[in-house]
């Protein structure tokens, strides 16, 4: 098992936002976290990416417990990325925004050079390369940040809404670019979605949300076709 | 001709001969500037990272004292440190009174807050995603820094250059712990001053049209820095 929630709750300012009694999520699959706004999405997956602690429950990893100190999740964070729903580029070129997540692991240049040619390549963003991030279409901003999630090799993405902001065109491309990451790269996948369709065409399970709370898991894709 | 006209083409050609005596004021007053600048920003901008970044009791209040560090005049400073420095204080025995490094201490003092208040500044205005982004990519704490500040730089650089700005311009602090020594502690604006009281116009001139240069020159080199990212 890739990750075991229990018991886990996350509350602001008095307020729960998440009650997860349980949970399990496999590895090389991808999950789709459905839910309406508010619902609790983007936090479990903040949580997923051990990006924010929950305020109580237990997580394991890879059955290892997670601590959520500064320097246990440095160690975790390197395994896991997470796409925002949104995606901010560093204002520099979209070769150097793909090339960061590898700098800071201090692999060698002509290294640095293949892999970030091979994931520019996987997202059609090659020729884009040595353009600046900052004016890129929504599109290609959510495709270059998949890029640089993809170039660390993590043993999950996570992506935050990854086609809520783009175009149709769009949407079909990274939502094969996902299937793609999962079937050649066998690195799990866990996205929030509104869409029940978009859902069930990319996701093995489903995981539905509803006031923070989980309506019913283990769904399997096929059932909405 | 007026006073004015009188002046400034006299304060002209004693700019266009390059006067060693001018020569040397403008660069006393670039040395000290530039030092209690640097001085200034190795500490504040460091320190508005920390506050910016770390959340931590009494924050608040740290920030109200540094704000209110801003408004701080000269002569108070100048008189702070005089109590530190002069022969009866405490470091009275460090021989620092009317000495360059008397007008660092004074001056750095007086831009510390400025640095640090527009660093936090600064980096409080980037969007936190970038935070998250470089954490998620598995950046450790510096590595995030790093990330904040290069996404912060032009702010920074506005802090810097405020109080380069800052300091070149103050009188108060040169002329009490300088004491305005020719070609030893006299600075642009205390030469000016003192040329004031002579009602010797022309060299006063000469170093305001020589201080509004360096202003200018500077914020150009900033707006063209900035330009530039844009590109």
């Amino acid at each position: 098992m890739l990750y075991v929630i229990s018991h886990l709750k996350k509350v602001f300012d008095n307020r729960t936002v998440l009650d997860i009694p349980f949970l399990e999520i496999e590895s090389g699959i991808i999950y789709a976290l459905l839910g309406s706004n508010g619902a609790g999405k983007t936090t479990l997956l903040n949580i997923l990416g051990f990006l924010e602690p929950p305020t109580q429950g237990n997580i394991l990893y890879r059955s290892v417990q997670v601590i959520f100190s500064t320097s246990h999740l440095q160690n975790l964070r390197r395994k896991v990325v997470l796409v925002d729903q949104n995606p901010i580029m560093f204002t520099t070129s979209v070769f150097k925004n793909v090339e960061f997540g590898l700098r800071i692991r201090r692999i060698p240049k002509n290294e640095r050079v293949k892999i970030v040619t091979e994931a520019l390549d996987m997202v059609g963003m090659r020729h884009f390369a040595q353009a600046q991030a900052q004016n890129l279409s929504a599109g290609e901003t959510q495709r270059v940040a998949l890029a640089r999630g993809l170039v660390v090799s993590p043993q999950v993405l996570l992506c935050d809404e990854p086609t809520s902001t783009v175009d149709v065109e769009h949407q079909t491309m990274i939502l094969n670019i996902l299937k793609q990451i999962t079937e050649e790269r066998k690195i799990s996948i866990v996205f929030t979605t509104h869409d029940g369709y978009q859902a069930a065409f990319l996701s093995r399970h489903t995981l539905s949300l509803d006031h923070g709370k989980p309506v019913y898991t283990d769904r399997d894709a096929g059932l909405l076709d | 001709m007026n006073l004015l006209t009188d002046s400034l083409i006299s304060a002209l050609h004693l700019v266009v001969s390059l006067d060693a005596d001018m020569v040397s004021i403008v660069f006393v007053s670039l040395k000290v500037s530039s030092t209690s600048t640097l001085v200034a920003s190795l500490i504040g901008i460091p320190l508005g990272f920390f506050i910016a970044f770390k959340s931590f009791p009494g924050k608040p209040l740290v920030l109200t004292i540094l704000n209110t560090l801003l408004a701080l005049p000269t002569v108070v400073i100048g008189l702070f440190v005089y109590s530190f420095i002069a022969r009866r204080g405490i470091f009275g025995s460090l021989g620092l009174l009317y000495t360059q490094k008397a007008i660092i201490i004074g001056q750095t003092l007086l831009v510390l807050p400025i640095v640090a208040t527009f660093t936090i500044a600064a980096i409080s205005r980037i969007d936190t995603r970038y935070r998250k982004t470089a954490m998620t990519l598995g950046a450790n704490q510096i590595q995030t820094a790093v990330v904040l500040f290069w996404e912060a730089r032009f702010g920074i650089i506005a802090a810097v250059i405020a109080a380069f700005g800052r300091v070149i311009a103050e009188v108060g602090i040169s002329m009490m712990l300088g004491g305005n020594a020719k070609g030893f502690t006299r600075t642009i604006t205390t030469a000016m001053a003192l040329e004031f009281d002579k009602g010797e116009f022309t060299l006063a001139v000469a170093l305001g049209i020589i201080l509004l240069m360096v202003s200018f020159g500077i914020n150009l080199l900033f707006h063209s820095l900035q330009g530039r990212s844009r590109i």
